[in-house]
């Protein structure tokens, strides 16, 4: 016989992650909340059936990932963004530079991934999920979550290097030896 | 394994360090360990994968998502949250209303649930009786609508002709679901009160809303959609004497 499953400590541990992956799917963040708290009605009408709480988790970003695509596919409202890959060698990226982005920032490059690639990094950064936890959540052999992560990394270094490259607002400080005071 | 496969079972580590003693990954990290052109790469790949770990962590839900998806877990109506003192007196009267008027037949199937509980949440709001709290109580309209507009709260750019030549009763602004919305009051010559709740569509997700009135439980409603704002209009004034106002 299954377990009951804590419900309040599920929602607790999980609706962050959850919210912010369905942010990254659905672009707006009404439609995020709607979705986060699908998944967890959904949650409570199978959880008879979920006999191991350690696969709780993806569980819940499948399911939530399942909904988005339901909705998707009956609405039509949500265009494919298309990637156009760079071709260029891979930028670098300085971390100091990289940590004056912010949240929305990130999640904007992220969504400029390809689709295939996106879907894998979204479960990886926003839910933390391991690559085999990714590839029973996408149906997808390992091998293929791997080479999707390592690509898909790459376009997401393109993509915030464009990001750095075009903010205006970005400061970049004279090298101490062209600063006034140097002079 | 060549330096390139390795990489691409690298890329696979968590930056928390959760996959650093999987035994699929050993090898490929052991490779790491002994080139050191490789574990240069690892240990910006780490750094870079913290970062966006921390970036993306930085997103906050919205207040307040938690516990209304423990609320809605429990089958508990949430009453909506308000700018001003007062409310939560009301509170109790404001779920047994919304808890009764939350049971009805579902018009609005296709809606997205946010919209569904924005619509028992509003119609809750209104019900309390003798009538809704206000935040000003006025007979002019162009008195509620500067006090709307002076607290950045949504509101209708012109209400039809017939609403605007009568009194109101006065408005409120609130947040719902930390959306700023209003809620103004017409005074109807049978004496009962037309409420026009009005918030940005995009607060509430999908709406698949009847055209026209209808009736539920002794109330007569309306939604609309106008340039970007959900409308919804409540009375339990005579269908009749309803359509005369709100008619254009």
């Amino acid at each position: 016989m299954a377990k009951k499953i804590d419900l309040q400590a599920i929602v607790s541990e999980h609706y962050a992650a959850l919210y912010r992956f369905g942010l990254a799917l659905a672009k707006n963040e009404s439609e995020a909340g709607d979705l986060t708290q699908e998944t967890f009605f959904i949650l409570t009408k199978h959880q008879e059936q979920i006999r191991d709480p350690e696969r709780i988790k993806p569980w819940l970003f499948t399911t939530l990932r399942r909904e988005f695509l339901r909705k998707v596919r009956t609405h039509a409202a949500h265009p494919e963004v298309e990637f156009q890959p760079a071709e260029h060698e891979i930028p670098a990226i300085e971390s100091s530079a990289l940590r004056t982005i912010d949240g929305k920032t990130a999640l904007a490059a992220l969504e400029t991934v390809e689709e295939s690639y996106r879907s894998a990094l979204e479960l990886f950064y926003l839910g933390d999920l391991s690559y085999k936890e990714i590839s029973a959540t996408l149906g997808v052999p390992i091998g293929t979550v791997m080479s999707r992560l390592s690509r898909g990394k790459e376009q997401l270094r393109r993509a915030l290097a464009t990001a750095l490259e075009g903010d205006p607002h970005k400061i970049i400080p004279l090298p101490e030896s062209r600063s006034p005071e140097a002079r | 394994m060549t330096r390139e496969q390795a990489k691409e079972c690298l890329s696979a580590l968590r930056a928390s360090g959760a996959d650093d003693a999987d035994p699929t990954l050993q090898e490929a990290l052991e490779l790491a360990r002994k080139d050191s052109e490789l574990g240069s790469w690892l240990a910006q790949q780490r750094e870079f994968d913290n970062i966006l770990v921390e970036k993306f962590a930085s997103i906050s839900p919205p207040e307040g998502l938690k516990e209304i998806i423990l609320e809605t877990l429990e089958g508990t109506a949430r009453p909506i949250q308000s700018w001003r003192m007062g409310w939560f007196a009301l509170a109790a009267t404001i779920v047994l209303a919304a808890l009764l008027l939350g049971q009805k037949v579902d018009l609005f199937r296709g809606s997205s649930r946010l919209f569904r509980s924005f619509r028992t949440d509003a119609l809750a709001m209104v019900a309390v009786k003798p009538g809704p709290k206000l935040d000003l109580e006025t007979p002019s309209l162009e008195t509620a609508e500067a006090f709307i507009a002076a607290h950045d709260a949504p509101r209708l750019d012109q209400f039809p002709q017939k609403l605007q030549a009568i009194d109101t009763a006065g408005c409120r602004v609130f947040l719902w679901r930390q959306h700023p919305a209003s809620l103004t009051c017409f005074r109807l010559p049978s004496g009962n009160l037309l409420h026009v709740v009005v918030i940005r569509a995009d607060a509430v997700g999908r709406a698949d809303m009847p055209t026209g009135p209808y009736s539920q439980n002794g109330w007569h409603l309306m939604f609309q959609k106008k340039a970007g704002l959900l409308v919804m209009w409540a009375s339990q004034a005579p269908m009749e004497e309803l359509k005369q106002f709100i008619e254009t």
